[in-house]
C-alpha cells in the first residue's frame, strides 16, 4: 500500500455511519428540551406582567374581593356539598356496575 | 442539486416551526459534521457527538441567519469549526486520549496501528486551521471553494494549508520529505 492509499483508508475507517438514529433521537430530544426552555422563558416576562398588574390592582380588588367573599359563602358550601355528592356518586356507580363475581364451584 | 433544492425547502419548512424538517436535515448533515468534529477534536465519539449537539442546537436557534438555505452543510460545519475551536481551546488533547481513541477505531486492511499513530501523532501536531482543512478536503472530499465558504478562510490559504498537511500526513506514513 501507498503512503497515499493507505491515508485515504484512514480516513474512510473513520467516517461516522450515514443514518445514526440514536444520534438523530438525542438531537431531537434535546430540541425539545430547549423548545420547552424557550416557551417557559418567552412566558416569564408575561407572568412578571400579570403580577405587576395584580400588584397594582391590589387596592381596588383587596375590598371587592372581600365583600364578593362574604356574598359567596353560601354557594360555596352549596358547590362543596354538591361536588362531594357527585364525587360519591361516581364512586358509587363504577363500585356497582363492575364485573359480577361468581365463586368458583370445583367439582 | 435536487439534494441542495431539498435542503432549502427543509430549511424554509424549520424556520416555519417543522422539527420534523429539522431532524431531516440533522439526518442528512450529522455524518459530515460529526465525522469533521471528530478529525477536528482527535477524540473519540463521545467528545465530538457532544460538539455536534451543541453545533445542532446552535443552528436550530439561528436558523434565520442562513443566507444562502442551499449551503447548509458548509454553514453547519463552520458552527462546527467555532465550536471545535472553542472546545480546542479550553481542553487541549493528550496523548493518552489519542491512544484510546485509536483502540476504538476498526484497522483497515494494509494499515498497521503504527501508521495509525503516526497519522493521530501528525494530525494533532497540525494548527487548528490546517486540520480543519485537512479534514474537510482530503477526509470528507470537499471542495477548496466549500471549505473556504465554511470556515471563513481565504482560498489560497485553504489551498496551501491542504497541501502542507497532506504532505505532513504522506510524510509520517513513510512518504517523501516534502512538507
Amino acid at each position: 500500500m501507498t503512503p497515499e492509499e493507505k491515508l485515504s483508508a484512514l480516513f474512510a475507517a473513520e467516517a461516522p455511519p450515514a443514518p445514526d438514529y440514536s444520534f438523530q433521537a438525542r438531537m431531537a430530544k434535546a430540541i425539545a428540551l430547549r423548545r420547552a426552555w424557550m416557551t417557559v422563558v418567552a412566558l416569564v416576562p408575561w407572568v412578571v406582567a400579570a403580577v405587576a398588574t395584580l400588584w397594582a390592582l391590589t387596592p381596588v380588588v383587596g375590598p371587592m374581593s372581600e365583600s364578593l367573599g362574604s356574598a359567596l359563602q353560601p354557594a360555596a358550601g352549596m358547590l362543596a356539598c354538591a361536588a362531594v355528592t357527585a364525587a360519591a356518586a361516581l364512586w358509587m356507580s363504577r363500585r356497582l356496575s363492575g364485573p359480577v363475581r361468581v365463586p368458583f364451584r370445583g367439582r | 442539486m435536487g439534494g441542495l433544492h431539498a435542503d432549502a425547502e427543509l430549511v424554509s419548512c424549520a424556520l416555519s416551526g417543522s422539527d420534523a424538517a429539522f431532524s431531516r436535515l440533522v439526518e442528512r448533515h450529522q455524518a459530515a459534521v460529526r465525522g469533521f468534529l471528530r478529525r477536528m477534536l482527535g477524540g473519540g465519539w463521545a467528545e465530538a457527538d457532544d460538539v455536534a449537539q451543541e453545533t445542532f442546537l446552535a443552528a436550530w436557534q439561528s436558523l434565520r441567519s442562513l443566507k444562502e438555505p442551499a449551503g447548509v452543510r458548509a454553514w453547519l460545519c463552520g458552527i462546527a469549526w467555532r465550536k471545535a475551536q472553542d472546545r480546542i481551546r479550553s481542553s487541549r488533547r493528550g496523548a493518552a486520549r489519542d491512544s484510546l481513541w485509536l483502540g476504538t477505531v476498526e484497522m483497515p486492511v494494509g494499515v498497521s496501528p503504527e501508521d495509525r499513530m503516526s497519522v493521530a501523532a501528525a494530525m494533532a501536531e497540525l494548527s487548528t486551521d490546517v486540520r480543519a482543512c485537512v479534514a474537510l478536503c482530503l477526509a470528507d472530499g470537499w471542495s477548496h471553494g466549500e471549505a473556504s465558504m465554511a470556515l471563513g478562510l481565504p482560498l489560497g490559504t485553504v489551498k496551501s494549508h491542504v497541501a502542507r498537511g497532506r504532505a505532513r500526513l504522506l510524510k509520517a506514513l513513510g512518504g517523501p520529505d516534502d512538507a
